[in-house]
């Protein structure tokens, strides 16, 4: 336009009677600043990589030919899209080639150029830079910053920072002695969050899981399913279980089965322990809920896995004690992302507890956790085929029947079937044998059942 | 189905990898362990877990099916018809989790194989038969994708009761039966026997609540038109709402076969309101007038009146049922008065003046002291369109209709100013013919030329989109006084006037008076191709030979070459695409002709016309010819002037074809970011306007925040197109962020002149009507595409690809072909008698519920008001109770309540 030159000039001025005296000098009219009206705003994220590239939605969920040809047609468009692009950058390839930069110049210039013009912003930036959160934008060249160390200043951003990502709350760069903002950090979840995404599967597949049928099927049905095919939930007419909790007494299988998810599942698998969520300073539990939760609608299809959940979601109680508010102000977190006034989208909760009598009521009402399953200890038939589970990989003698153990009535969970096993195997090999034989079983289960018992002293209290 | 049997495979092998294990295990030790005997007994004893797997049922089951099996292999046949039929009902019975294959299938999976080969053994007979069944439900599960073995064997046994199989394998041999059918036809084969098949799955598919089904497999075999004998009283509604939804998005053939089916079903189940509008989208007069003559029913003979006055098609009644009020519905001549009752229900009646709309005290008043060297002329002939705009239907305002001593203001515009001035009048008094003439008369006395053009204008702008029987504008405009005066803006008015008020009539007469003054070589092009673009107009998609055979030959003759490089030329181009307006493959004829024609001219005239052609269809093959033409980078040289236009029309084309089919509507979009990011100067003109044109009269977020980014580009033509932009997305909706957004406009640009102008104007559009009016040209709960109004609005936005030579110039009055699209956005509700009847309504967003279960709401996040109400773009309505039918099941523009006969309320 040609008038943007004024603007410099004029932006400082504002003087009218100046403006008068100069006006016929003055190129035709000075436009005041664009108007603010795309950054500085919380933009909401949106699920996926690039929240401005998302495609349209796509109704109806159900498997019918009205929905596959409006995928086609979306897919169409994209074909369209990539073409388009692709014929324009070639040709812009072309002309630069046909119109090759004057001889002499060439690349180097440009590189030099660039490569000035970098160490220039480095310069300005400055050595060492804070680190800081962007309080409020006032207008496009001002915002108000607060740093680690407590006070908030009024700054200026620098004109080479990209102003789009800038957002209330984002994590910032600050000159280090002018407190400009230099730089925008992106990623601004907690280290800790990333670290609770699973990277590698566990081992654990539901093969190694015995018995349990019914609870395997629960909890696929209620996780699985709604993330695999959205649609048979849709067809139905109903909305798919939001989470599950697994609950039973000690060493049935409740963390084995999550782990049993985590290995056959696709999703993106978060795990967390109750524990973790209480932290040193006021609010950085329940800020570490919502960015658990955050990074799993990021990364949605997801699966949130809390284990133990009892350490933070215990019922509700008139406490002194600032550090039990805390925890019940976590859980508070943790129920407004359970159910929320956000959609959570396709974020699935799996908790795992051997309270249940003690969790909060409103953690487990319906709409947050729809499904309670329960663990029992293993009856005859599971208890023989946790034994062959885990005896298959021992290598035994043949006078082991292990039928013995399984009609006995005694109340063994998983865990003790398990450590008898490897009791019984420690037993051979104190005595250097090869094989394990049915004495060391037997030694191995009154060992398990002893210590057992010691460590609950049964009608002690009550 | 092919994911839940890949999971218990991957089950499986986790189990097989034990037992690899186990016996890897057994074999080492056997060749350490001496005891090998020992060995050897334990790993029988291991065995026997491994067995155990399975509980004790689970083993019985697979023993028994086993025994089965054995027994089917045996030569005794007496034995095989009680086998089968055991080894059915363990598969019929056996219920199982949805994530798990059922179990007998599981146990079964071994045998499939032999099953198979003992299938080709056996003599043919009763068993055989049923043996195939069992092989086919067996298939589903075990066969090979590519053999589809489900439907080989299916096809094999003549049993009947495939219901009893369950969902889910109809579901599957639906599913094959289409990809036999594929093959089949590559193979040239006989298809008869998966005909007979299909049509016996259809009923169970329509019995079972899953009409999509249905409906899908019909249209895979491509015989879409039996699916009505199927139907009932219950279905009818499901299908006919999901085959609808999915016009939009077949092919050409097809899509007018879903849609004729549908009518078809309504016509038959008596939802003629229904049946009318799909005769409408069909553009088939015939039909309309067949459904239209259907019925005996004085009411719903109203009603279906509106729905065809709606769209602007003008029926002629027969003779035998000569009746005023029916004849009313038709013209169009009610809107008026429910408007205005409307407009009193709402409190609007106050006329509102260009001031409350710029509201400049709110603009940031840096440099009011610069409005010196304003242009006053063309400020006040902003307002006046502002002043047009705002009040346009009300037939009052303060400033054109006034009486008395400040005099209209007409007077305060100058030269061509006093034309659009005068036009405006047409605008506020529009449909109001009757009283509109009345006020329009001392105008047409006037001293000035201009004016007396502006009145004729007006007079044009007054009928559109009503029907008189006296046809008072023939009778003015076509005077020849007017129409072949000497003075050119008068005949330029008196063409366009006409071209305005009988737009999509089809009328014979107008023929004989246009078409000279398009041929006659010795007139300026500017009237010859404002003649065209008239007939452009009148004709709209009816591919009418005589108008385009003129046309075209006026383009191609010799005479005319010299003139052909007028800017006006484009005009002639459009009236001759206007003409095939939605004729899809019809528009071929006349592209072949093009083709042939070495012309400047010819490119930009084909791409228009197969634009036009294919508006609203969302055909991609056609987006993609356009993405092509716009993919050619242009030297800019001035012979190529005719290509830039050719760039910049399917830029338009763009979005006039994705138009009306929501997914390719928001996937446009994000193509023109790309457009905006590589395109050339041309390109980028106008891509704006093309997002105005798609989402016209719906402010959407994304839209107007990219358009107002565009209106600070450093091309000043880019910017002035989106500040127009602007003004179209907001249109009748007095969206207050837009409107906050085109104040700070107006400050930025207050000492640009031409930018200024189109800010006006665009804050006119924005409070068209003072926020009751609508520009999109989809109606009928965005079904149908309006020819008119989408003709309008093209002619509007071609005349705005070069807004400075013609709208920012002295031919502003192309603006008002924006009158064909403007129609009130309201819901009335009137009883049998056409009496307005005042009845609470539910307005909600709409929401789409094809192929969801149950009932849903059909709209959501409701209010509950009391009709006349306003609809917004993407809202619904539905009637609190059921006190009264609708005779219309959309309820939108006039619609006219029955009372129910079976209400028991409690009042």
């Amino acid at each position: 336009m040609g008038n943007q030159q004024s603007n410099i000039s004029g932006g400082q001025g504002g003087d009218g009677k100046d403006d008068k005296s100069k006006k016929k000098d003055r190129p035709k009219y000075e436009p005041p600043p664009q108007p603010t009206t795309r950054i500085g705003r919380r933009k909401r994220r949106a699920a996926g990589p690039n929240a401005a590239a998302k495609l349209p939605t796509i109704y109806p969920t159900s498997r019918c030919k009205l929905r596959y040809l409006r995928m086609q047609r979306i897919h169409d468009h994209l074909l369209l899209e990539e073409e388009y692009v692709e014929n324009q950058e070639r040709i812009r390839k072309a002309k630069a080639q046909a119109n090759p930069p004057p001889p002499g110049a060439g690349d180097l210039d440009t590189l030099d150029r660039n490569a000035d013009e970098r160490s220039r912003v480095d310069d300005m930036r400055g050595s060492p830079m804070g680190v800081g959160n962007l309080e409020e934008m006032i207008d496009d060249d001002h915002a108000i910053v607060s740093s680690a160390t407590g006070p908030e200043y009024y700054v200026s951003i620098m004109s080479f920072v990209d102003k789009d990502l800038l957002e209330p709350g984002a994590s910032i760069l600050l000159h280090h002695k002018s407190v400009s903002v230099v730089g925008v950090l992106t990623d601004d979840t907690d280290p800790l969050v990333s670290v609770m995404k699973l990277d590698k599967a566990p081992t654990e597949s539901y093969a190694d899981i015995g018995g349990l049928e019914s609870q395997i099927q629960e909890v696929r049905e209620a996780v699985e399913l709604p993330l695999l095919h959205p649609e048979l939930y849709e067809e139905m007419g109903i909305k798919p279980p939001k989470g599950v909790i697994l609950y039973g007494g000690p060493g049935t299988g409740k963390t084995l089965l999550a782990k049993a998810v985590a290995n056959q599942t696709s999703a993106t698998f978060l795990r967390i322990v109750g524990s973790e969520l209480i932290q040193k300073y006021l609010g950085d539990g329940p800020r570490l809920v919502r960015q658990i939760f955050q990074v799993a609608a990021e990364h949605s299809p997801s699966i949130v896995f809390i284990d133990e959940i009892d350490a933070i979601g215990t019922k509700r109680y008139e406490s002194t004690s600032g550090g039990e508010r805390e925890v019940q102000r976590t859980m508070l977190e943790l129920l407004n992302q359970l159910d929320g006034f956000d959609d959570r989208g396709d974020v699935k909760v799996i908790m795992a507890t051997n309270k249940i009598e003690s969790l909060d009521p409103a953690l487990i009402r319906p709409g947050r956790i729809d499904r309670k399953i329960l663990f029992e200890n293993p009856d005859q038939n599971t208890k023989k085929k946790i034994f062959s589970l885990h005896t298959s990989k021992m290598s035994l003698s043949s006078d082991v029947d292990l039928d013995e153990f399984i009609n006995q009535k005694d109340e063994l969970s998983g865990a003790d079937i398990k450590a008898i096993c490897s009791e019984a195997g420690l037993m051979a090999l104190r005595e250097r044998r090869m094989r394990v034989q049915m004495d060391d079983f037997r030694a191995a289960r009154e060992r398990v059942m002893k210590t057992k018992s010691e460590s609950e002293p049964q009608g002690l209290y009550l | 189905m092919a994911k839940e049997t890949e999971r218990p495979t991957a089950a499986d092998k986790g189990k097989g990898k034990v037992d690899d294990v186990r016996e890897l295990n057994g074999e080492r030790k056997s060749t350490k362990d001496e005891k090998n005997a020992v060995n050897g007994k334990k790993d029988g004893k291991k065995e026997e877990p491994k067995e155990e797997d399975l509980s004790e049922e689970d083993q019985q089951l697979k023993s028994e099916l086993e025994m089965l099996v054995e027994r089917l292999k045996e030569l005794d046949t007496s034995l095989h018809r009680p086998a089968l039929d055991a080894i059915k009902t363990y598969i019929k019975t056996s219920t199982s989790s949805m994530t798990a294959v059922p179990k007998p299938l599981k146990f079964l999976r071994p045998h499939y194989d032999e099953l198979t080969v003992l299938y080709d053994n056996w003599l043919v007979g009763p068993d055989k038969d049923s043996l195939a069944d069992m092989l086919s439900v067996l298939g589903m599960t075990y066969g090979d994708e590519e053999k589809l073995e489900t439907l080989k064997y299916r096809l094999l046994t003549k049993s009947d009761e495939l219901g009893s199989w369950g969902h889910e394998y109809i579901r599957h041999l639906a599913l094959e039966i289409g990809q036999e059918y594929q093959n089949r036809l590559t193979e040239e084969k006989d298809v008869q026997d998966l005909i007979d098949l299909s049509l016996s799955l259809v009923p169970y598919f329509l019995s079972h609540n899953a009409e999509a089904d249905a409906v899908d497999l019909l249209s895979e075999l491509e015989m879409i038109e039996c699916i009505p004998r199927f139907l009932d009283e219950n279905t009818y509604s499901r299908v006919c709402l999901y085959m609808v939804s999915m016009v939009n998005l077949l092919t050409y053939p097809e899509d007018q076969q879903f849609l004729r089916t549908v009518h078809d079903i309504y016509v038959r189940y008596n939802k003629l309101s229904q049946a009318i509008v799909i005769a409408i989208r069909l553009n088939d007069i015939g039909l309309i007038r067949s459904d239209f003559n259907a019925t005996k029913d004085k009411a719903l003979k109203k009603q279906m009146a509106f729905l065809v006055a709606r769209q602007q098609i003008w029926l002629d009644l027969s003779s035998e049922d000569e009746d005023q009020d029916l004849a009313d519905c038709l013209n169009n001549t009610q809107i008026p008065i429910h408007f205005k009752a409307l407009a009193k229900e709402l409190n609007i009646l106050d006329p509102k003046m260009p001031e409350d709309i710029y509201k400049t005290h709110l603009e940031s008043s840096r440099g009011a002291a610069g409005l010196t060297n304003v242009d006053s002329a063309r400020h006040n002939l902003a307002s006046a369109f502002v002043n047009s705009f705002a009040n346009a239907g009300f037939g009052n305002d303060k400033m054109m209709l006034v009486e008395g001593d400040k005099g209209p203001w007409v007077w305060k515009t100058k030269d061509d100013g006093m034309m659009s001035t005068a036009a405006s009048l047409g605008m506020l008094l529009h449909r109001d013919v009757e009283e509109g003439l009345d006020k329009i008369d001392r105008f047409t006395y006037a001293q000035e030329n201009q004016i007396r053009a502006g009145a004729l204008l007006a007079i044009g702008i007054l009928n559109s989109g009503v029907r008189l029987d006296s046809d008072p504008a023939l009778a003015l405009l076509g005077d020849p006084e007017n129409l072949e005066s000497k003075d050119i803006p008068m005949r330029v008015a008196s063409i366009m006037g006409l071209g305005l008020s009988y737009a999509g009539t089809n009328k014979d007469e107008l023929l004989e008076i246009l078409l000279p003054i398009v041929e006659d070589v010795s007139l300026d092009m500017q009237l010859s191709a404002m003649a065209a673009v008239s007939l452009g107009l009148i004709f709209v998609g009816s591919s009418n030979h005589q108008v385009s055979e003129a046309i075209a030959n006026t383009l191609m003759d010799e005479e005319r070459q010299k003139q052909l490089k007028d800017k006006w030329t484009r005009f002639m181009a459009l009236g001759l695409a206007l003409l095939y307006f939605g004729r899809q493959e019809e528009v071929d004829v006349i592209l072949d002709i093009l083709k042939a024609v070495d012309h400047p001219m010819a490119k930009p005239t084909s791409v228009l016309a197969s634009v036009c052609a294919w508006a609203g269809t969302g055909t991609v093959l056609k987006l993609q010819e356009l993405l092509h033409i716009c993919n050619d980078y242009i030297e800019e040289k001035e012979e190529t002037k005719g290509d830039e236009l050719v760039q910049s029309y399917a830029v338009l084309g763009l979005s006039l074809i994705a138009m009306g089919e929501d997914v390719g509507q928001e996937m446009i979009l994000r193509q023109f970011g790309h457009l905006m990011h590589y395109g050339a100067g041309n390109i980028r003109k106008a891509v704006p306007l093309a997002m105005g044109l798609i989402s016209s009269s719906n402010p959407q977020m994304n839209v107007y925040d990219t358009l107002s980014r565009y209106s600070h580009d450093t091309d000043n033509d880019v910017a002035i197109n989106a500040i127009f932009a602007m003004g179209l997305l907001g249109a009748g909706t007095n969206n207050a962020r837009l409107a906050k957004l085109l104040r700070q406009l107006a400050s930025y640009y207050h000492r640009d002149q031409n930018s200024l102008f189109m800010v006006r104007i665009a804050q006119g559009l924005l409070h068209m009507g003072k926020g009751t009016l609508s520009v999109n040209p989809f109606h009928t709960d965005r079904q149908v595409l309006s020819r008119v109004a989408a003709a309008g609005l093209l002619t509007v936005l071609v005349s705005m690809i070069d807004a400075r030579q013609f709208i920012l110039a002295e031919h502003h009055y192309l603006l008002y072909f924006l009158i064909t699209a403007m129609h009130p956005r309201f819901l009335v509700t009137l009883d049998e008698n056409l009496q307005p009847l005042t009845v609470n309504v539910r307005v909600g967003q709409a929401v789409d519920v094809v192929g969801q279960a149950g009932r849903p709401k059909t709209i959501t996040g409701w209010q509950t008001q009391s009709t006349p109400v306003l609809l917004s773009y993407g809202e619904r309505a539905e009637l609190e109770d059921e006190k009264y039918i609708p005779l219309s099941s959309i309820l939108e523009g006039l619609v006219i309540l029955r009372k129910n006969p079976d209400w028991e309320g409690s009042a």
